[in-house]
């Protein structure tokens, strides 16, 4: 049933990334009061911390952001340029307040799965009388996606737009095609161009293969990395409007972690977080024994280190660091039957819109961690 | 299933609209269901004119219609025709005579002449117009056919009326010659290289 859908990730790693054996159950106070409502609270102090960073100097190096970008970001925050998700995961037990690990706010995946996979899963389970009729999903993803669309094609006075991800990446490419299968519903034309085939045109526009200037596009591709490559320049001068706009490189930045707890410090839902130029601050919080040494920028799990009474415990490989780390409070991930869970809380805008329920066999959350269903019951 | 206000999950999903062929061969039942919204789909009467003149003609009320729409098309062939980087690659596709130069910073390309324009919606304030072109090559698939800027073939180019989906007269992106390509990707390149990443899996998170 999967592959009808293009829903062809499903396996990774000789794995299976989606699991339908099983599904995790919340209580609708759970869902509201512990991730709902943490969810769009902490959004807000992050655009707090948007706010703080984007006119600072200081704060902009601090998180490895090219100056030649600091204009840019600034301008595209004050202009309110219109953002359209993220995801923020967090760890949680079912009890406790849950505990924010990171935003994934440039370029989260996992969103068809999300939106729409695991909503017609419910829906087929319930059908088929195998799940209760009262069972309901935290999980209004898809009909908030098609709204945004609606509204961020409004702002721009667009009724088409670009798609672009990599090449080579079927995840990417899936949820690309979701998304613009939302435009689609939206009323929006959809382009879709590979970022490496990408042109630049005679007077300095972006172009598709097909030489259609590129006015405005999704991308499924990082920031940080845009701004560090030949046509980064040109991604600014070439008046392309973004999506996600340019001032989501603050919150995407590991970075955001220690200023979130220096503005908000003692919030339930954050851990202790510093900058490594910032060991005192650790030494001096004597009750957290393990800290996660981060890279700025990375993603998925990894470069991620342990650091236990001063000593490295468990890391997971990676390409990432050069930028420089921060470290996190080490809070253990829950462990049901032998997997540890994460949860991936989402946001279209500003607004909570559902979640994913991810588990591992490895305590430090991998790439090609299990996707599970969820209910509300 | 049973729905209420306080639902926490999106109330419908459009189905056959996600259903895709994505990288395989289409189930029946997806081409069923895409042949049925193209049926359902809004459809309008538009006209070719190959002229103001022809324009006026045919709907003298509507003079400065015709004028206003023509002006637009013209315009909008300039941005959003195909571009060539030589007469010969454009005359092999659209004919011989049917391209022009196009000046820009000095170099020259090359773009088919606006054979006509169509216009829709005429009892709107402000009728929809799009630039149409023709092709008289015989190595082209567009031969005595209208075809718009963005390659969409129109049929028959000796009927002026057409009946055409709603997309038709939508704003489409404008046309650039590309100089050169390649300037993103490089640090997945980079990044690539390390370990054993997969290639199936993305570089989001």
């Amino acid at each position: 049933m999967a592959r009808d859908y293009g829903f062809h990730f499903h396996t990774m790693h000789g794995q299976a990334y989606w699991d339908e054996t099983a599904y995790y159950q919340f209580t609708l106070e759970q869902i509201e009061r512990d991730l709902e409502s943490p969810t769009e609270e902490i959004h807000q102090m992050c655009l707090h911390v948007v706010e703080l960073v984007s006119k600072s100097e200081e704060r902009l190096t601090q998180f490895a952001i090219p100056s030649d970008y600091w204009e840019a970001i600034a301008d595209s925050w004050q202009a309110k340029e219109p953002s359209l998700y993220s995801r923020l995961d967090f760890v949680y037990d079912g009890k406790s307040p849950a505990k924010l690990l990171e935003n994934n706010a440039d370029t989260p995946t996992s969103l068809y799965e999300s939106g729409f996979w695991q909503w017609l899963w419910l829906e087929n389970n319930v059908d088929n009388n195998k799940l209760s009729k009262r069972a309901d999903q935290f999980n209004s993803l898809q009909e908030k996606l098609v709204n945004r669309f609606k509204v961020i094609a409004d702002y721009y006075g667009i009724n088409y737009l670009h798609f672009a991800c990599c090449k080579d990446t079927d995840e990417d490419r899936g949820t690309v095609q979701y998304l613009q299968d939302c435009a689609k519903e939206a009323g929006i034309g959809d382009y879709f161009v590979h970022i490496e085939d990408i042109g630049l045109g005679e007077n300095g526009d972006l172009t598709d293969l097909q030489d259609q200037v590129i006015s405005h596009c999704f991308k499924l591709y990082p920031w940080e990395f845009m701004q560090r490559e030949e046509f980064g320049p040109h991604a600014l001068k070439a008046n392309t409007a973004w999506i996600e706009p340019i001032w989501k490189t603050i919150l995407s930045n590991k970075a955001l972690l220690p200023l979130l707890w220096q503005e908000f410090k003692g919030h339930p839902n954050l851990l202790p977080a510093f900058f490594e130029s910032d060991m005192a601050s650790m030494n001096a919080l004597s009750d957290v024994k393990k800290w996660v040494k981060k890279p700025l920028y990375s993603r998925e799990g990894a470069n991620i280190d342990i650091l236990e009474n001063g000593k490295m415990s468990l890391s997971s490989s990676g390409p990432y660091g050069e930028e420089g780390f921060i470290y996190q409070a080490h809070t253990p991930l829950p462990k049901f039957a032998d997997n540890y869970t994460l949860i991936g809380s989402w946001l279209v805008d500003d607004e909570a819109a559902g979640i994913s329920v991810r588990e591992d066999k490895s305590a430090i959350t991998q790439d090609l961690s299990r996707y599970m269903p969820h209910i509300i019951l | 299933m049973q729905t209420n206000s306080k639902q926490k999950r999106s109330s419908n999903i459009n189905l056959s609209k996600m259903r895709k062929a994505f990288s395989f061969k289409p189930l029946a039942l997806g081409v069923a269901s895409v042949l049925l919204s193209a049926c359902s789909g809004g459809r309008e009467e538009a006209v070719v004119f190959k002229s103001v003149d022809e324009c006026v003609d045919a709907l003298p009320s509507m003079a400065q219609k015709c004028e206003t729409a023509y002006k637009g098309a013209l315009a909008e062939a300039a941005k959003t025709a195909p571009k060539y980087n030589t007469r010969n690659d454009c005359e092999y596709e659209f004919g011989n005579n049917q391209c022009q130069t196009l000046n820009n910073n000095g170099n020259s390309i090359f773009m088919p002449l606006m054979a006509g324009y169509m216009i829709g919606n005429l009892l709107a304030p402000r009728p929809y117009y799009q630039p149409m072109f023709t092709s008289s090559s015989r190595y082209s698939s567009y031969r005595n056919n209208w075809v718009g800027a963005d390659g969409r073939n129109f049929g028959d180019s000796r009927r002026n009326k057409l009946n055409v989906s709603s997309g038709a007269f939508d704003k489409k992106p404008a046309v650039t010659r590309t100089m050169s390509r390649g300037g993103f990707g490089s640090s997945v390149r980079a990044k690539a290289s390390w370990g054993s990443r997969s290639s199936g899996k993305g570089w989001g998170g």
